[in-house]
């Protein structure tokens, strides 16, 4: 149990996916602008993550390595988060709209989103079992909205504010993230268990 | 002659990185010294040049409806072959890059470049605008590295410039990746798009 | 093109098809310098912490329960020591592998970070650190401390934690090779 903990606390602070590992950047920055739609790409990359964790999970273990095709995962990963992502849309409008409403217009922007793949290939690559990759994609996806939301929060204080020519939009934006990311720096280090 | 204009295009007028914002992840997550910073941008450069070409090869045989995921096969083909390639003769290459090396598959540029560009020009405008974008984006990558490099060890490409114990370390670390590429961008504003 | 679920089917399956095929291909045609690439790279990490050797280290390696290897060294049919790779789940942030060198008499001959995820700049220092004077570990058979346990390494500045974890695992490593010696009498 202590160890489930562990990933989470780490995953989410320690190890942050946007601020430490810099992946699932592009949305970072550019679906940050408010704070509405900054927690829908949050709930949304948490829904495909968790979900696309444990699909290519299973492919990996019992289709690619069997098979001894490793050096396809690349490809085949993609692919499977594309038809995820497409089907997931597909089920979402037909059987729940209010859902569909709220994470709709984030899914097509997902299957181009790095840190999905990241997680995929990461949970691959250290040998992880299938609860704790689960966990892991979970608990990473988090990080990645709790980001999300702190950065958006902190960007419609500064659309108020007066900035100079240059800098405006995406250069002060990426200087915040910046203190950011020192601020998370001071979770490193910590260990639990 | 126009093949060097969609070089320039793709260099200055459209850098992926400075002016378009694309690929975001593997800028800041691979440049934390110059030489990785180049050789991330060359590994896509030789990418996007393959995946242009093909693409445009192939734009007469792919249906409408499916040129999306006929696009993503195409590049991640090539993105495993650049990752195998890279695995066997540039072993320490490939670990310094790691995971950034297959996420080139999902790295917005080559996708963007597919469909806007090659599924609509002949073979020849395609691999320059191939070679120009990535010659942007490995200008670009190799710029941050520099700056990060410089200030944050006090080396460029490994060269010792001054000693180590002045570089201020936060430039190597996350937050530098953040805030010098925001400078850049600032700087690249004042000097180029400049009203 | 216009797009009719024949055609649509048809180029798919050509496109992934020939995707296959060459990946296959380039697969079998790297797969041996992969292979090659790897063992090298063990290879000159061996050659640069152990005293001349001549065997075929690698395939003379023994596993220990942990997971920790013993690679010994033989030059002609006498002992010249063994390299122990080994790791430590202390460090700064996570686990730090290491291949320490060890002489026939049980010194230290030399050692490599082989991975880590410490700090750059700071923790990440490991790799030379322990190498050079006044810090130098090599030479030295007892159990290792930082000064701050009341040993006498000078921990890396700013990263007693990395030391502390990487000394763990330099002990750990000449506990194995010891262990090696005495079951194989």
């Amino acid at each position: 149990m202590l160890s489930y903990l562990a990933i989470i606390f780490s995953a989410i602070l320690v190890n942050n996916i946007v601020f430490a590992q810099f992946l699932g950047i592009c949305p970072f920055i550019g679906v940050s602008k408010n704070l509405d739609s900054a927690f829908g790409m949050g709930m949304a990359v948490t829904f495909v993550m968790v979900v696309a964790t444990a699909v290519t999970w299973l492919l990996q273990h019992y289709v690619l390595l069997p098979l001894g095709v490793g050096y396809i995962q690349t490809i085949a990963f993609i692919l499977v988060i594309a038809v995820l992502v497409q089907m997931l849309e597909i089920v979402m409008k037909k059987s729940s709209p209010g859902l569909y409403a709220a994470l709709g217009v984030f899914l097509p922007l997902i299957t181009t989103n790095c840190a999905v793949l990241g997680v995929a290939i990461i949970v691959a690559q250290k040998n992880f079992d299938f609860l704790y990759s689960v966990v892991y994609a979970l608990a990473t996806a988090l990080g990645f909205a709790l980001a999300l939301a702190l950065f958006a929060g902190i960007r419609t204080q500064l659309e108020l504010s007066d900035v100079p020519a240059s800098m405006r939009g995406v250069p002060v934006a990426l200087l915040t993230a910046g203190i950011l990311a020192m601020a998370f720096m001071g979770f490193s280090g910590i260990t639990i268990g | 002659m126009k093949g060097l204009g969609v070089i320039y295009d793709g260099l200055i007028k459209r850098n992926p990185t400075f002016v378009l914002i694309l690929g975001m992840c593997p800028t800041l997550g691979t440049t934390s010294t110059a030489i990785t910073g180049l050789s991330m941008g060359l590994a896509t450069l030789l990418v996007l040049v393959c995946s242009n070409a093909a693409i445009s090869m192939l734009k007469n045989f792919i249906p409408d409806k499916v040129r999306i995921p006929a696009f993503i096969v195409v590049i991640a083909s090539f993105v495993t072959i650049v990752q195998m390639v890279m695995q066997a003769w540039f072993p320490s290459l490939y670990s310094a890059l790691g995971i950034f090396i297959p996420l080139i598959v999902v790295n917005c540029i080559l996708l963007g470049r597919a469909e806007a560009f090659a599924s609509k020009n002949p073979v020849g405008l395609s691999v320059c605008d191939g070679i120009g974008i990535g010659l942007g984006f490995t200008c670009a990558l190799t710029a941050i590295g520099i700056v990060r490099e410089l200030l944050g060890t006090g080396a460029v490409f490994g060269c010792q410039l001054y000693s180590a114990d002045f570089g201020a370390l936060l430039f190597v670390l996350a937050p530098g990746a953040f805030i010098v590429l925001g400078l850049l961008l600032a700087l690249f504003n004042r000097l180029i798009i400049k009203k | 093109m216009k797009s009719t679920l024949a055609n649509m089917m048809l180029s798919l399956t050509a496109l992934t098809a020939l995707a296959g095929t060459a990946l296959g291909v380039v697969n079998i045609l790297t797969a041996e310098p992969i292979e090659k690439a790897s063992k090298r790279a063990r290879s000159e990490a061996l050659e640069a912490v152990l005293p001349t050797f001549d065997n075929d280290i690698i395939s003379a390696a023994v596993e220990c329960a942990d997971g920790s290897v013993v690679y010994p060294a033989k030059l002609g049919a006498q002992d010249v020591g063994a390299a122990v790779e080994t790791f430590s789940d202390n460090g700064f942030s996570g686990r730090i592998n290491v291949l320490v060198g060890f002489g026939a008499d049980g010194v230290i001959t030399g050692y490599r970070v082989l991975a880590h995820s410490e700090t750059p700049g700071l923790g990440a220092k490991a790799a030379d650190w322990f190498d050079v004077e006044p810090h130098d570990i090599k030479g030295r058979s007892d159990a290792l401390a930082v000064r701050q346990d009341g040993g006498d390494v000078d921990a890396i500045t700013g990263a007693t934690i990395t030391s502390r974890a990487f000394l763990e695992a330099v002990n750990k490593a000449g506990a194995e090779y010891s262990n090696y010696k005495n079951t194989k009498r």
